[in-house]
């Protein structure tokens, strides 16, 4: 450990181990420590399935649950966006050759107690229950606009400007009543909540044709699902560090970051020994004293031995609560996944249900999207705290990334990663230049 | 004209450091040897494809390396996965590398449960008069194994000793097994790369 460092990376789960990736991959040497014995920090994926019981402190599960070995349960629910950032980043760093994904077969928005699959084309749109007649012709007409939408075309934007209207504005332009304008938000641009209203249109446009390229590729959802459970991308990345010269270390406690003239960081201590580095990037637990809470998340991991009901069976899914119809300020997100993706054993479910939380009884707060999800057989329930950094690190070099959110795919994730990176070595991460130096496995 | 696509073979090498899996990898990718431990050279490339003909078929070896992770920590779990073959390598000269064995042996049927396991003794031509590690240590290990060891092989990859004729015994073993699974399942278990969008051949159904 007693060596010199670009850049000492604290924690793998994803950012870390996606910002360990980068940062090898131009050229910094890299130390990569955590201090468990895993790989993944939170974003690792938990096998073999006693383990999970036994860190939720629940006694064994008996033999109805299968092998043990044949779970891998993540903690945080996400999926990936077929043509989000994350994606983006695997082809460009060419992580992707070391992982399968299978589509998420369907995607579900809740309206009045029930919940309907979530229209994503014209075609799917007409047949939709969502909408009486006349608003599904409303609700074409806005699809139809915002996927002829081209940024650099002023003739197909209509004598609308999407730069300085709001979405709200956009909304009324085409006469879409409240009900249409929630699912779109935030079954189909994916917000959280509805600030997004006031500002401008053009970021909602966006997302939403986000949302119908991603699907374009992969075709059933936009969502992608990484084989043997999301553990699996954070260990892609690290593995692109390591080949990359990064050096690894697990199972090393760290004692100190320790800090010269300026408060600068000059290196970190594990006991007796020190390595010395010009930066640091970490996850917010290696650093308690510079971040601060800015809310919680809850999150309810359920196992199932059977679909949930009315999704046609789906082997995968996401279903969307979104905020208004449980009188929230945060949707609700409920993501399935089974042994289809080998992370349960044959015939199980892993259902995940997460929200911001924003009363003192979180489990109260999930209990409707609980309701949708059929018999339960085990349950497990987390409320962790979502820590930001009180600065942006450029004073001592010590870059930190946020805790994960409540959102359901990695957008947000990717983001907070790539701003980190900037602000790291003064360079934006360039997508544009996609390429495949790595591997001759193009077919 | 449509090509017929051969399936690559996931063949990973595992053992402790500095037994000589980067060598091997070495001699199959571009049949070099270094004694330096000289990373630069191998640095971003992690595996390599190589077509064997067996019979009257072709077989795509892609032989993975493990990227140096295991000299102070653990190799990650995923490393294993979807892999068909696992060579786990161990030096002659070095019986700690030898009694390490099992644990690797642990690590594959673990992670890679379904991979064909074999075994190589590396750096024969240290060997010398009084071997660190007998044939018959060896022999007691596979029988302790209980068949699990479908090939043992000594190699050499200073003297080029031994590799080309591991690889090709390897397809042979894997083209075997792969004639009686193919008439077994079907493809259904398994997902799929994501390519860039240009490369994306039109089996993705576009709704739109
Ligand atoms: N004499 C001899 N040295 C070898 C042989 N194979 C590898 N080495 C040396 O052993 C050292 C470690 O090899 P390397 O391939 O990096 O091991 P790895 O850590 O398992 O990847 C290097 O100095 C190699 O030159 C061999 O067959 N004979
Ligand atoms: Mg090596």
């Amino acid at each position: 450990m007693d060596e010199e460092y670009d850049a000492i990376v604290l924690g793998t789960g994803l950012k870390e181990c996606i910002l360990s990736g980068m940062l090898s991959v131009s050229g910094k040497k890299v130390l990569h420590v955590d201090r468990n014995k895993y790989y993944g920090g939170e974003s690792a994926s938990i096998c073999p399935l006693d383990e999970l019981f036994s860190k939720f402190g629940a006694p064994p599960p008996d033999e109805s649950y299968g092998r043990g070995r044949d779970w891998n349960v993540d903690l945080i629910p996400k999926f990936l966006m077929a043509n989000g950032q994350l994606v983006k980043l695997l082809i460009h760093t060419g992580v992707t050759r070391y992982l399968e994904f299978k589509s998420v077969e369907g995607s579900y928005v809740y309206k009045g107690g029930k919940i309907s699959k979530v229209p994503v084309d014209q075609k799917e749109a007409l047949a939709s229950d969502l909408m009486g007649m006349f608003e599904k012709r409303r609700f074409r007409n806005f699809l139809v606009y915002v996927q002829d939408y081209a940024e650099q075309d002023p003739r197909s934007w209509k004598e609308f400007d999407a730069q300085n209207q709001t979405m709200q504005e956009l909304y009324e332009k085409f006469g879409l009543d409240k009900n249409t304008q929630d699912f779109t938000g935030h079954a189909l641009a994916l917000y959280r909540d509805d600030d997004y209203l006031q500002t401008a249109a053009i970021t909602t446009i966006r997302r939403i044709k986000l949302y119908s390229d991603s699907l374009a590729r992969y075709g059933k959802s936009p969502y992608l699902y990484p084989m043997y459970g999301l553990g699996e991308l954070p260990q892609g990345f690290a593995r692109l560090s390591a080949i990359y010269g990064g050096t690894y270390m697990l199972d090393k406690p760290i004692d100190e970051i320790v800090l010269g003239e300026g408060g600068r960081v000059v290196g970190v201590r594990s006991g007796n020994e020190v390595a010395k580095c010009k930066q640091v990037y970490c996850d917010p637990s290696y650093v308690p004293e510079k971040v601060h809470k800015k809310g919680r998340v809850v999150r309810c991991i359920c196992l199932l031995d059977h679909p949930i009901p009315n999704t046609r069976d789906a082997l995968s899914t996401q279903i969307i609560i979104p905020q208004k119809q449980l009188c929230r300020n945060s949707d609700i997100y409920i993501s399935v996944v089974s042994f289809t993706h080998q992370v349960a054993a044959k015939g199980w479910f892993v259902a995940m249900v997460s929200t911001a939380v924003e009363t003192d009884e979180p489990e109260m707060e999930i209990r409707p999207a609980l309701d949708l999800l059929g018999p339960i057989k085990q349950k497990f329930v987390s409320v962790s705290d979502y820590f930001v950094p009180t600065d942006n690190g450029l004073e001592s070099q010590i870059f930190i990334s946020e805790s994960f959110d409540a959102t359901t795919h990695f957008e947000t994730t990717c983001l907070d990663v790539l701003d980190i990176f900037k602000r790291g070595t003064g360079e934006e991460f360039d997508f544009s230049k996609i390429k495949h130096e790595l591997g001759e496995e193009e077919q | 004209m449509a090509t017929i696509k051969i399936p690559e073979q996931k063949v990973i090498l595992c053992g402790e450091y500095g037994v000589g899996k980067s060598s091997l990898f070495r001699r199959f990718t571009n049949n070099t040897f270094v004694t330096a431990t000289d990373r630069q050279s191998t640095l971003g490339l992690d595996h390599f494809d190589k077509t064997y003909n067996v019979g009257d078929k072709s077989l795509k070896l892609q032989l993975w390396d493990t990227g140096g992770m295991e000299r102070i920590a653990s190799i990650t779990s995923s490393y294993y996965k979807f892999a068909e073959a696992a060579i786990i390598v161990f030096s002659l000269d070095n019986s700690a590398s030898f009694h390490s064995l099992s644990q690797h042996l642990l690590d594959v049927v673990t992670y890679a449960e379904s991979a064909k396991i074999f075994l190589c003794g590396n750096k024969s031509d240290l060997e010398g008069e009084k071997p660190q590690v007998t044939d018959a240590d060896i022999e007691t290990f596979c029988e302790q194994c209980h068949n699990l060891i479908s090939g043992v092989y000594k190699t050499s990859c200073k003297l080029a000793d031994g590799i080309e004729e591991m690889f090709t015994d390897i397809a042979c073993h894997l083209a075997e097994s792969n004639r009686s699974r193919l008439e077994l399942q079907t493809m259904k278990h398994h997902g799929f790369k994501v390519l860039p969008a240009d490369e994306q051949t039109a089996e993705g159904s576009c709704l739109c």
